[in-house]
């Protein structure tokens, strides 16, 4: 045990005691290892960041039962802006020893309010001090702290009012902090992020391995030397790794100090949702411990692997020169395992809308994944093989790869696990954009604001303060009532003027006296004539006019003009404020307008073309990191791509040297560099975006979503393949024009 | 031109003591015995001279003008006249020096003679060296065409004989690399 | 009729003056030897004779070009349609067949493959290596390697032969095999050759030597 341990301590000694090219590899292998191991201890961080989430979540859930009169009364209310909600509840103490919420020094009074960062934030800016301070006219006496909030960039407020009244609804408050049942994530959002951590962590553990393996014919001559000396080959190995160890060791503390120097920045990320407070991210110990033990494990392992078909001998490396033929069969396995499992979940879980069977899935996706490294070489190796090359560049490369096509199928196969991810990524981006995008559109163009009071509203205020907001042209009224079938089904009754009709679509023919029935979305009628409701509220009957018409202009349900709804008594009413498009932030004003009344009850609700814009700000932001950690990765590989490619032309720089002497000219040795770089990446970016649209498809289909295509992001992705590859070739040039010059050719 | 011969023995060739001792006087006149002390200490390592051998070669010089009397140094010694050098003798050394010898194995001797004078006469070793590689190129290039038309026999007795050859050749070249060492050496 | 030209070639390497004042003339179809100790300036004065380094100062002229006036591609066109080159070792491309390795200069002049390939074959024959065609360099003998490396320089046809110490790695019975067939060949297609080399016996097959000797050539050829 003494002596392994002292053979990889040799191995340490000979990895980092060396040449400055020695120091080179190391760092390289330190940075590859290391940028792996801080993604690893990011992913490692999300428990943690989750739990602490809901922990503050639950603090925030008021216990809304208790013995006695209730020491505090809150409303919770959303005011929208733009297209964000600044969330936060309304107080009134009760008594002196009123509970106070988590994260604020005590329960404000009466036109006082407390509010968070990023909101106060927001009100500073000139849009937000235009737009949003009208409906915060209190006085602000203070900040939310951590503690009160979910995120860094939440928008939170405890506002107090005086005119809260205890209410049927239960705005009684004995205490803070309770943990609710259920509130997962959304299948589809989770997905994504079970996607988008595979892709993540994968190529990290393959560039663990391929950075173990950089600079390895140097490494190999220096083991000969051992050799030499009379070490044994298992003994060679052993030193090997230790040199594969020192790399793993140097990517840990790289990676640490990339976690801890990155981790301060967390909270100046500007989706809310993404950003986390820098306390709260501190990977677990368990899977700290993990990380930490893991990789240099696997470090030793992948150095093992790729030693196995390397003999060591004392006057040189002999690799067993004969290629062997890679079998396909088994390298098929994952692949078609991977899509079994996706095509048998097709259509399942947009079923049943709680957890479905997601094992199968996220299986799947691994498989297919983890079926491209393994697949690649010998996909390469196939391609490369049937090539013959027309022109001596293109032969010079094609024959290069034909000896040895592995450490270049490998390199570009952690490449195309992150260009496949980022594929399928995209295309799910994609596809939930074009729905939200497809919405918002459609209730963008009609650009009415929608308002719901509260039942003991000043109604008829509502209606003259939102009549004199600018940008409002019209309001309408819309009264509701709710009635049951007898077989069960529950209707919406909508009653409307004409006018108002038509601003929730184009109703044709109106005139008051019709009745319309709206069906459902998939085409189930909603009511037909003659059947008998009965109404919520009054428990009265009533029966559905014999004259119905059906159109789709708005919600599914019964929608009557004042005429045809006799006998039926409203038990809510809603506005609906037509704006005009050209003045900007209508909306905005309008609801600042209604401040007239109390807060808490009034609801709107509108998506507009600001809304829209922020939702596309929101996708491009997630676009752009998306892109930069592929990016990211992508340079990571190229590095990689790089070392190999000057490794080779120093290892040929005789050949190269001769080959320019007599004439062969620079272009051709440098197009068939290029032939050779590009070749392997060309296959690995075909091949992973069919995988990535492929397994997009298959997820999408799985959730029976639409399928949509996100052309440009997969052509930026192949320019930057195409651009790396170029740059790889470009930055090989002046090592090849070094070693192609006539002292080249002096002997050593 | 030279005719190649097929050497199968070891020839001695034959040292010429004359021009030695001609090359040895052009440093300055010496009596015969520093002639024979000097002539040992340098080329005589393994066969010194006999003093009589030094004075009859003197005298064939004196008699063809290649040196002359120059005086008789006072002391108690049994012989103290001393030689010089002539004009004759020199134009005779540079010849001598500029002629290849023939080449044939086993040289050396006047090889480095003829080096080891051209040194301290303050002429080009490396002249001495070139002449000799092209005579001795000469006849390996001879050897090396009967080679190429003979049978195995011819080829086994032409490598011979080439290697030998070879083997002066690098001699020559060693030499060579090592004339400024050498030249502070016999002119210490 | 003298076919190459060189006067007043000198070079220098940082401090170390490689060639000071060279000069040498080559004729058409003779076998020229260039010798000299290690470090002489030797194999710099064939570097620079061949186009493959520009001198400091001097000139070079094949026929009537002056190839110290060419750019770098034209001189590259010269090599590679013109002269042949012959090094040490490590010439040929590890990852082509010796046949590759042979067709190469000619399918770079635009040869088609197949006719490329045709030529390759025949010369591979007059060197007696035709059994290894089929193989990469790595898996022949130095000698059979070799003397793929002189096939592939005259399959051009070529006017002058470069060769650098061709015999330099191998034993002296190959060696001498090397240079029997590529002096043999040369005279036959009328190439010239110059011939770099410490060794007499390589030397030998030459027709006339010039000796290098700091960075000086020596016209030596004086007893003819």
């Amino acid at each position: 045990m003494n002596r392994v341990i002292g053979d990889l301590v040799l191995g340490v000694r000979l990895a980092v005691g060396g040449s400055r090219k020695s120091w080179t590899r190391l760092a390289l292998q330190g940075l590859g290892i290391g940028l792996g191991v801080a993604v690893l201890l990011f992913a490692a961080s999300l428990p943690s960041v989750l739990d602490a989430r809901q922990d503050r979540h639950n603090a925030r859930n008021a216990v809304s039962e208790g013995t006695g009169p209730a020491p505090l009364l809150a409303e919770s209310q959303s005011h929208p802006f733009r297209s964000e909600y600044v969330r936060g509840t309304y107080l009134r103490a009760m008594s002196p020893d009123a509970p106070v919420p988590q994260g604020i020094a005590k329960v404000p009074g009466d036109g006082e309010v407390f509010v968070s960062p990023a909101l106060a934030d927001l009100l500073a800016t000139p849009a937000g001090t235009e737009l949003l301070k009208p409906r915060f006219p209190q006085k602000v006496v203070g900040t939310i702290s951590q503690a009160g909030l979910l995120n860094p960039r939440e928008l939170l407020f405890f506002a107090g009012d005086a005119r809260i009244q205890p209410n049927e609804h239960g705005n009684t408050v004995y205490g803070w902090g309770i943990a609710h049942e259920g509130g997962g994530m959304d299948p589809l959002l989770w997905l994504l992020s079970i996607v988008g951590i595979v892709v993540l962590l994968f190529p990290v553990l393959v560039f663990v391995g391929v950075a173990t393996r950089l600079a390895a014919a140097q490494r190999d001559r220096r083991l000969a030397a051992l050799r030499l000396v009379g070490a044994s080959a298992s003994r060679v190995r052993l030193i090997a790794s230790g040199e594969a160890l020192a790399g793993a060791l140097a990517g840990l503390v790289v990676g640490f100090g990339l976690f801890y120097a990155v981790r301060p920045s967390l909270d100046r990320i500007s989706i809310s949702e993404l950003s986390a407070f820098p306390s709260d991210v501190m990977p677990t110990t368990a899977l700290t411990l993990t990380v930490v033990v893991a990789v240099p494990v696997l470090a030793v392992v992948t150095s093992l692997v790729a030693m196995r078909r390397t003999i060591i001998e004392p006057l040189g490396v002999v690799r067993d020169q004969k290629p062997v033929r890679r079998r396909v069969w088994w390298r098929l396995v994952p692949v078609v395992a991977g899509i079994a499992l996706l095509v048998s979940q097709a259509g399942k879980i947009g079923e049943t809308d709680g957890r479905p069977n997601q094992w199968p899935v996220v299986l799947g996706i691994v498989l297919l994944m983890l079926g491209i490294p393994v697949l690649l070489p010998w996909l390469v190796e196939r391609v490369v093989f049937l090539m013959r090359g027309r022109t001596p560049a293109l032969q010079l490369a094609v024959r290069r790869l034909q000896l040895d096509s592995g450490t270049a199928a490998r390199v570009v196969g952690g490449v195309a696990v992150v260009l496949a991810g980022t594929v399928t990524l995209q295309m799910l981006l994609a596809g939930v954009e074009q729905e939200v995008r497809a919405d918002e559109k459609k209730q963008a163009n009609f650009n009415y604001l929608t308002i719901n009071p509260g039942t003991d509203s000043d109604v008829n205020a509502i209606a003259a303060a939102l009549k004199s907001s600018k940008g409002v042209t019209v309001v309408h009224r819309i009264d509701q009532a709710f009635g049951t079938l007898d077989s069960g089904g529950h209707i919406a009754i909508n009653i409307a003027s004409c006018e108002a009709l038509a601003a929730q679509g184009p109703v044709p023919n109106c005139t008051d006296g019709k009745a319309y029935v709206v069906p459902y979305g998939d085409g189930q009628p909603t009511a037909q004539a003659g059947d008998v409701l009965t109404l919520r509220h009054s428990g009265e009957k009533w029966t559905v006019p014999s004259s119905l018409e059906t159109t789709q202009a708005t919600f599914p349900g019964l929608v009557l003009t004042p005429a045809a709804a006799k006998g039926l008594v409203a038990f809510n009413s809603q506005y609906i404020a037509k704006l005009d498009p050209s003045v900007p932030d209508a909306a905005e004003h309008a609801r600042n307008a209604l401040t007239v009344a109390r807060p808490w009850q009034v609801f709107t609700y509108f998506v507009g073309q600001d809304d829209t814009a922020e939702a596309e700000r929101v996708f491009g932001v997630i676009r752009r990191a998306l892109l930069a950690g592929t990016l990211l990765t992508l340079l990571v590989a190229a590095a990689s791509l790089l070392v190999v490619a000057l490794e080779q032309v120093r290892e040929r720089r005789r050949p190269l040297a001769v080959l320019a002497a007599s004439g062969v000219p620079r272009g051709t040795l440098a197009r068939s560099l290029l032939w050779q770089n590009a070749l392997p990446l060309a296959i690995s970016t075909v091949v992973s975006l069919a995988t990535g649209i492929g397994l997009g498809v298959l997820v999408m289909r799985v959730f029976g979503a639409e399928v949509a295509y996100d052309w440009a992001g997969l052509g930026l992705i192949t320019a930057i393949v195409v651009g790396l590859t170029f740059a790889v070739t470009a930055l090989t040039l002046p090592s090849l024009r070094r070693a192609t010059g006539a002292l080249g050719l002096r002997t050593e | 031109m030279n005719t190649p011969g097929v050497y199968m023995m070891c020839i001695v060739a034959p040292m010429s003591i004359g021009h030695a001792l001609l090359g040895l006087l052009e440093g300055g006149p010496r009596h015969g015995y520093d002639l024979k002390r000097a002539y040992d200490e340098r080329f005589g390592q393994d066969r010194p001279l006999h003093y009589g051998q030094v004075y009859s070669t003197l005298s064939r010089l004196l008699k063809n003008g290649f040196v002359t009397d120059a005086g008789v140094e006072a002391g108690d010694g049994p012989e103290r006249k001393r030689y010089a050098i002539t004009d004759a003798g020199v134009t005779d050394v540079e010849r001598w020096l500029s002629t290849p010898e023939k080449p044939e194995p086993y040289l050396q001797n006047t090889l480095y003679a003829k080096v080891v004078l051209a040194l301290l006469s303050g002429r080009s070793a490396a002249d001495v060296l070139d002449t000799q590689r092209s005579a001795h190129l000469d006849t390996m290039r001879e050897l090396t065409r009967r080679k190429s038309d003979g049978d195995l026999a011819d080829q086994l007795i032409c490598d011979f004989a080439l290697f030998h050859l070879e083997a002066d050749l690098r001699w020559l070249e060693l030499t060579a690399a090592r004339i400024d060492q050498l030249a502070v050496e016999v002119n210490r | 009729m003298t076919l190459l030209r060189a006067e007043g070639l000198s070079k220098s390497f940082g401090k170390t003056q490689a060639l000071d004042g060279a000069g040498i003339s080559i004729r058409a179809g003779e076998v020229v030897a260039v010798m000299g100790p290690s470090g002489s300036g030797k194999s710099t004065l064939l570097h620079c004779i061949a186009g493959i380094l520009p001198p400091d100062s001097g000139t070079v002229h094949y026929r009537d070009q002056d190839l110290t006036a060419m750019n770098d591609s034209t001189r590259s066109e010269l090599r590679r349609t013109e002269f042949g080159f012959v090094f040490q070792f490590g010439q040929l491309v590890p990852e082509l067949t010796c046949l590759e390795n042979v067709a190469l200069p000619l399918r770079l002049s635009g040869m088609k493959r197949k006719d490329a390939e045709r030529a390759a074959t025949d010369w591979l024959a007059r060197l007696e290596v035709e059994d290894v065609a089929g193989q990469r360099p790595g898996e022949t003998s130095g000698g059979q390697g070799q003397r793929v490396a002189v096939a592939r320089a005259l399959v051009t046809a070529p006017k002058v032969i470069f060769a650098d110490e061709p015999t330099g790695a191998l034993d002296s019975l190959n060696g001498e095999r090397v240079m029997h067939l590529l002096t043999t060949a040369a005279r036959e297609t009328g190439a010239a050759v110059v011939l770099v080399t410490h060794e007499a016996r390589v030397a030998a097959y030459s027709d006339r030597e010039v000796v290098v000797r700091d960075g000086r050539s020596r016209d030596v050829e004086f007893a003819r």
